[in-house]
């Protein structure tokens, strides 16, 4: 099942991925253990999407990186957005519950919202502006690690 | 016929696109704009410092120089501000040309949702089905839901339905009393005449029974 949402979302984002330039697609999600989230409503701060699964093995580290990433920029304005594609929610829960991290966990089993950012590899990261516009897309290797985001994020959050 | 209608979504696309440009900020407007209100102030802090240390003359140019730019700054601003007036208000224009279009006043179909009090339930999410098939499924945050608390009356769905007998049923999801988790279904038969169909979901709490109470009305 896994693989065969990574292989229909990598069709999908062969077609046309979503570029740095492009307005960042609107969702509204629920959270584990938290309020229901609408991206819109979030115009004006610089805020990052990260798609996650629990079959996801860099997904552990990179969430973490994301959660230090998001302690010592939240005062700036960042807002941090890990969004689930598992289709079992009870293992997301599981797994966010084993990181214990603070920044919110959002549950997208429908796979929508993944769909709608082209997401075509776990962890995948997407850098939106204040103006709600996609400046930066990282996927699964070092370069693209939310540490070495950092000076992307912060000329975001200059702006 | 046929015609008529592409070369208007055609004058219509091509309307958007202006638009789209006229309304979306270069990627880098936020870095141009502070260089174009600082350009003055440079031009005007070297003339003021100059009073004082040398004679008459070059002080009154310089001083004279943002006298005489200043007028076309504004002017280019009030210009600015003209075209971004233009540009929402053909924007606007747009929006209700293409509802026009896309939903035409015979076909139309809209569904409203209002709260009342909400003392008795929390909404969570709404889920609306016509004739068996799910159109609308909209989840909402604090802020939505305390929008309708205050008063606010949202436009859930806008739809084309063909003339005749149709049901509607809404699902209403959220906490309710005790804050327990509440799932509740109303549904209504309604027929769609020629004309816009204009249906309210209500929900508001019935005090003796200490519960909520979820109504359809249709607006005649």
């Amino acid at each position: 099942m896994f693989l065969s949402l990574c292989a229909t979302l990598s069709a999908t984002a062969a077609d046309k991925a979503l570029r740095a330039g492009q307005p960042a697609p609107d969702f509204a999600l629920r959270t584990i253990g938290g309020p229901n989230v609408r991206l819109s409503e979030q115009r004006g701060e610089v805020v990052v999407v990260a798609f996650w699964s629990s079959r996801c093995g860099p997904c552990r580290a990179h969430l973490k990186e994301l959660d230090t990433l998001h302690a010592g920029l939240k005062d700036q304005g960042l807002i941090v957005y890990a969004v689930n594609v598992d289709d079992d929610i009870r293992a997301a829960r599981e797994f966010a519950a084993g990181l214990s991290l603070k920044i919110p966990f959002l549950l997208d089993p429908g796979k929508g919202v993944a769909r709608a950012y082209r997401v075509d590899s776990l962890p995948m990261m997407f850098m939106i502006d204040r103006l709600g516009i996609v400046r930066g897309v990282r996927r699964d290797d070092r370069a693209g690690a939310p540490s070495n985001a950092d000076a992307e994020v912060r000329r975001l959050l200059a702006q | 016929m046929l015609r008529v209608v592409s070369t208007l979504i055609t004058a219509l696309l091509a309307l958007s696109v202006v638009s789209a440009h006229a309304q979306t900020p270069p990627p880098n407007a936020a870095e141009a704009k502070p260089e174009a209100v600082a350009a003055p102030a440079t031009q005007v802090a070297p003339a003021t410092d100059a009073a004082p240390a040398t004679d008459a003359s070059p002080v009154t140019d310089a001083a004279a120089s943002p006298a005489v730019a200043a007028p076309d700054t504004r002017a280019l601003d009030e210009q600015i501000q003209s075209l971004k007036k233009d540009a929402v208000d053909l924007n606007r224009e747009l929006f209700m040309l293409e509802e026009e279009l896309l939903f035409p006043a015979n076909t139309q179909v809209a569904v409203f949702l209002s709260m009342d009090v909400g003392e008795y339930f929390a909404v969570d999410s709404v889920q609306i089905k016509i004739d068996n098939k799910e159109v609308t499924n909209y989840l909402y945050t604090p802020r939505e839901a305390e929008a309708l608390l205050r008063g606010g009356v949202q436009r859930l769905f806008l739809g084309n339905l063909k003339v005749g007998e149709h049901e509607l049923v809404a699902i209403f999801n959220g906490k309710g009393p005790n804050d327990r988790d509440y799932r509740r279904g109303a549904s209504v038969r309604f027929n769609k005449a020629v004309g816009a169909k204009y249906l309210e979901l209500k929900i508001s709490d019935r005090q003796r029974r200490a519960q909520p109470e979820f109504e359809i009305k249709d607006w005649e």
